[in-house]
């Protein structure tokens, strides 16, 4: 059996899990299923196939060492049998879904063992297809949807004579590319000295919160420290609930456009509304950080291979209000494409400068607001299942390390989703609700007149 | 130094290496997303021992463009 340390994106969820004492902020859960009378044997076993195709499905780790150390390893085992639960007692889909997000809350408590669990389900309103359940350190939300997609593909083929999907990369070729290009002290040292130069440059973040500066003067009162920049980060209560938003069609294609004529992507936009919308409950605060989520996934290989590949790094905007928004776009945007540059650095190593730097208290950090952007992923593998209509949910593992998690993922509608995961220690839906509508303002605001300056908007929104 | 370039590249895109040519852009022939470009140029800086300043990639818009840098970059060192 051949033993690799975990990757940096791995080790982000490890060090949560230990962080916060559960597995459970690791889980990632999806229901995938289509409204057509599937033959439930030929499903279990494209799943069962999907095992050996799909490597980092068999990944499991080992105990911790004496300083809490895991490694991972590729089990050639891959499960008996796939359970089959039949919920079509539920009266309907949405009843199975509350089913199925109990399910999500389940934990993969041991070592050596399995960290994946498929379920074939038989849903009401004729829907079949599969329950996955899975730790993140196996996958993240891109992978579980090749993977997905891939077992629909192996059963387009064995029942319809689709072609056979083409074979996923090797998951061990990539992983241990991904090793080495971590370790090569060229690299390091390229990417260490960006992130020293960039907290030379801007010396120490300032925190900002979703509910106004009185968080972080409350943080202050807490430390007896009123030049306190970092604010504390919740530990204990972790329920998480979702509020999921939808813009129509033709606003989302109205801002798609946008992108397209200026050159910005989606992520950058949105990370202008959300910076924007912190500034102004905090009183015009120009340095505003927020954390991305990256996704490592660019060549063939990294896209077929599974594995965990996403990981946040601190996105750190200081806009003057006289800045233009379309400058402060380009702006986000080129703060984003450097650190992209340097997207195989550790972010572990980058909190850990600030706290060498700068002594902040144990549990505090200068971040509130995390987000993703998902490009669409379709499931649809031919013309033939394009026309069924398809059941998909991503369920909340019930736990969350982050105050607030924007994803944001346009659909087949043509709607752009804004699915906030947030704290209900801390936050409210009012608090969301809030921040959506003047995400919308700022957003339209700039996108008609891109000439107006961040402090108009903060004015007029 | 080319040959190696859009090998490497290739394994970005959905074009193989004979389709790639000097006018093959970025973005609209190879659909790189900036995400997809700026990982391209760290494995770059890494295959030839170079490296990128940060207004680099402004005004890379095909492979003839980044073949010019990156042979002056390997010239400067």
């Amino acid at each position: 059996m051949k033993y690799y340390p975990l990757t940096a994106a791995q080790n982000m969820h490890y060090r949560w899990i230990r962080e916060y004492g559960t597995q459970q902020v690791s889980g990632v859960s999806i229901v995938a299923s289509m409204k057509a009378p599937m033959d439930l044997k030929l499903l279990k076993r494209c799943v069962l196939e999907e095992y050996q195709r799909y490597g980092c499905m068999r990944l499991q780790f080992t105990k911790p060492d004496k300083n809490g150390e895991i490694k991972q390893y590729l089990s050639s085992r891959i499960p008996e049998d796939i359970k089959t639960v039949d919920l079509t007692d539920k009266g309907s889909l949405a009843e199975a879904d509350a089913v199925m997000q109990q399910w999500a809350y389940k934990t993969f408590d041991g070592d050596n063992i399995p960290m994946c669990e498929i379920f074939i389900v038989v849903l009401p309103e004729g829907y079949r297809g599969l329950f996955v359940h899975m730790d993140h350190r196996l996958v993240d939300s891109s992978a579980l949807g090749v993977m997905v997609s891939d077992i629909f593909k192996l059963y387009m083929h064995y029942q319809y004579g689709a072609s056979m999907p083409a074979e996923c990369a090797d998951f061990r070729k990539v992983l241990e590319r991904d090793l080495a290009r971590a370790g090569d002290p060229k690299r390091f040292e390229k990417d260490k000295r960006f992130w020293k130069e960039h907290f030379d440059a801007y010396g120490e973040p300032l925190y900002s919160d979703i509910q106004g500066c009185g968080v972080l003067e409350e943080a202050r009162r807490l430390h007896g420290d009123p030049k306190l920049r970092a604010a504390d980060i919740e530990r204990r209560e972790l329920f998480v609930t979702v509020k999921d938003h939808y813009l129509e069609p033709k606003p989302s294609r109205r801002l798609f456009n946008f992108c397209t004529e200026h050159n910005v992507s989606m992520t950058n936009l949105i990370l202008f509304a959300m910076r924007t919308y912190l500034s102004k409950v905090c009183g015009g605060q120009e340095d505003i950080t927020i954390e991305n989520f990256i996704s490592r996934r660019s060549t063939h290989d990294e896209w077929s291979s599974g594995g965990s590949r996403t990981i946040m790094f601190p996105c750190r905007t200081i806009i003057k209000p006289d800045t233009e928004f379309l400058d402060a776009l380009y702006l986000i945007q080129q703060t984003q494409n450097m650190i992209y540059m340097h997207g195989s650095y550790d972010p572990a190593l980058i909190y850990e400068e600030a706290r060498r730097r700068y002594g902040t208290p144990e549990d505090t950090g200068y971040v509130s607001c995390y987000l993703t952007y998902q490009p669409m992923m379709t499931y649809s593998t031919s013309d033939k299942l394009k026309k069924i209509p398809m059941h998909i949910n991503w369920f909340a593992n019930g736990a969350a390390t982050k105050k607030m998690y924007l994803t944001v993922s346009p659909n087949e509608k043509g709607e752009l989703k804004f699915s906030f995961h947030y704290q209900t220690v801390r936050l409210t839906e009012h608090d969301i609700e809030l921040m959506y509508y003047y995400m919308m303002r700022i957003l339209f605001m700039g996108i008609e007149d891109s000439h107006i300056t961040v402090g108009e908007m903060l004015e007029k929104a | 130094m080319e040959e190696r370039f859009k090998e490497i590249l290739a394994q970005y895109t959905s074009l193989t290496v004979e389709e790639i040519t000097e006018e093959t852009r970025f973005r609209d022939d190879m659909e790189l997303s900036s995400l997809d470009f700026m990982t391209l140029l760290g494995e770059v800086e890494d295959e030839f021992d170079i490296e990128f300043e940060e207004t680099d990639s402004v005004g890379l818009f095909t492979f003839g463009d980044a073949v010019k840098l990156i042979r002056r970059k390997m010239g400067d060192e």
